[in-house]
């Protein structure tokens, strides 16, 4: 049994229903269309209707233009919610929107919380919006008269990792060439060509140390899931439950050179709150979903997140360690970097991906005997982190 | 909302209440910081509040422009039409002498000859008759 310090959400709240739609290049569908199919299959899945949910969490999406993306969701799919919210922390909002959504059930705000997302950046973008997709989230008086692309702030953490701790551009490749390799055995995957170090290595400089392969995919998709009280799933009778046992955020900055230090990141609190709200820690996880946006970004999350010391993420990656039959699994769906990334939806997969291999779903991807999983987002130039602990009922 | 015609303009800075002394003193060919009277602390990022004591006891000095480069990234795909023409450009993280870190883009060489530590001093850039940008060369 672990040890629990203080009366939480741990185990009160239990996804049961999962649903994503197609992803990759889906012409013709709007992100409120790929959101709400999405949401079909997870009512599907968990065996209920519409109208057994009372509450809707969603994020924004880039090509669409409603500012209230959850409301208008809510009216795509005709229901009338007691309980929404469009949630905007960038890449960690997936997380954010687990541990909000548990929160508000076991604060009594709601009994079924649909937590959804959908975006069209591959097919559904005009020029304009792909360019305020690229640039607005940047400061527009301090970065953008400089011509500062999100991936750059990435870049710089990455680089300065390579400088302070010797991580080669090899490791960094290393990454994209497991999880594609992940992404192989995954149906529906957008990139499932097998790539090698080389590959990456001369697939065209992004912005230094960052090839083309080095960085996550654009894409079009939706996930969705269904969230609500322990005593609700068992009436409903789930029959395998996954309960979130552990949230975290953390929140360091707002631009990149108030970043307090580029090579650790707001990842160690937000994923030691989750594990101390859960009871288990790093060495206890049977998988992870680590967001990807970058190479270099899983490096450093596989250290500040606990999988290993400070600075030796490259050499861990490097022997196999976040694939199968090394220390944790990651992102065995292939990740943002060969699954799919359509914005915030694209780490919505990493849940999907998680609570999957908890069910023991994942035929010959599936990790052997997985109960632990940890889910991490993050965004903005490591701005924002949000992780969030789940796991079957054998580990409550 | 970027129209297509903005996107072919590269963005030029809006002054607001708490950078417009940052935007005229760099038009003087000065970059301003604020040092805390209250508690010493000096930040280049603008505003009317001290954020290590939240003291509003600011005065505005400016920097040697001396500084060292913490990290960098030479951007080859640009981010819009607008810095395509620039690239490869290198973005740089300078710690500058004083404290704070500050964000610019290398000018006056190439952008491979940047290195890590490597000192470097302000230019003023005139973009137009309001606004110059604090870029950096090789000191
Ligand atoms: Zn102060």
């Amino acid at each position: 049994m672990p040890s629990i310090r203080k009366q939480t959400l741990r185990g009160k709240v239990a996804v049961i229903g999962i649903g994503m739609s197609p992803v990759g290049k889906v012409r013709g569908k709007s992100p409120l269309w790929l959101a709400a199919d999405a949401a079909k299959k997870a009512l599907a899945d968990a065996g209920i209707g519409k109208s057994g949910i009372d509450g809707v969490l969603s994020s924004h999406a880039f090509a669409s233009p409603f500012h209230r993306f959850s409301v208008a969701f809510s009216e795509y799919l005709g229901i009338q919610p007691t309980f929404s919210n469009t949630l905007q922390v960038s890449g960690a909002t997936a997380a954010t929107m687990f541990n909000i959504g548990a929160a508000a059930i076991h604060g009594g705000l709601a009994e079924v919380v649909l937590v959804v997302g959908g975006d069209s950046l591959l097919t559904g973008l005009t020029p304009d919006l792909a360019l305020r997709s690229m640039t607005e989230s940047r400061d527009q008086q301090y970065e953008m008269p400089f011509g500062i692309p999100v991936a750059n702030t990435f870049a710089m953490t990455a680089h300065r990792h390579m400088k302070d701790f010797g991580t080669t551009p090899e490791q960094l490749a290393e990454v994209a060439v497991v999880q594609r390799r992940h992404a192989m055995r995954t149906p529906g995957a957008q990139q499932t060509t097998p790539i090698t170090v080389d590959d990456v290595l001369s697939s065209g400089m992004v912005t230094t140390p960052y090839h083309k392969l080095d960085c996550s995919l654009i894409s079009d998709g939706g996930a969705a899931f269904i969230l609500t009280s322990a005593e609700h799933a068992k009436a409903l009778g789930i029959k395998s439950p996954i309960y979130i046992l552990g949230g975290g955020e953390c929140y360091t900055h707002e631009h990149i050179f108030l970043m307090p230090s580029l090579t650790t990141t707001g990842a160690v609190e937000s994923s030691r709150r989750a594990y101390e709200m859960a009871g288990y820690g790093p060495k206890d996880m049977d998988l992870a979903g680590v967001y990807d946006c970058f190479t270099g970004t899983v490096i450093m999350m596989l250290e500040d997140l606990g999988f290993c010391p400070k600075g030796e993420g490259g050499r861990f990656v490097e022997d196999g360690q976040m694939t199968y039959g090394g220390q944790i699994p990651s992102n065995t769906h292939g990740g943002l970097l060969s699954f799919a990334h359509s914005g915030v939806p694209g780490s919505l997969f990493h849940f999907h991906e998680v609570i999957a291999q908890l069910r023991g779903q994942c035929g010959e991807r599936q990790v052997p005997g997985a109960e632990l999983g940890l889910v991490h987002s993050l965004g903005a130039g490591f701005a924002t982190n949000a992780t969030t602990i789940l796991g079957t009922e054998n580990t409550l | 909302m970027i129209s297509s015609e903005d996107a072919m303009k590269k963005p030029v800075p809006a002054p607001d209440a708490d950078s417009a002394a940052l935007w005229h003193g760099l038009r003087d060919g000065m970059l301003l910081l604020q040092h805390c009277a209250d508690c010493g602390h000096v930040q280049y990022y603008q505003q009317a509040m001290c954020r290590q004591c939240g003291g509003e006891n600011l005065s505005h000095r400016p920097a040697s422009g001396r500084g060292k480069i913490h990290s960098f990234s030479v951007v080859h795909r640009a981010p819009g039409p607008a810095f395509k023409a620039d690239t490869p450009y290198a973005v740089l993280l300078i710690d500058l002498e004083e404290g704070p870190r500050i964000i610019s883009t290398y000018t006056g060489g190439k952008p491979e000859d940047v290195v890590f530590d490597m000192e470097v001093m302000l230019v003023c850039e005139k973009v137009n008759d309001e606004i110059t940008l604090p870029r950096f060369r090789k000191a």
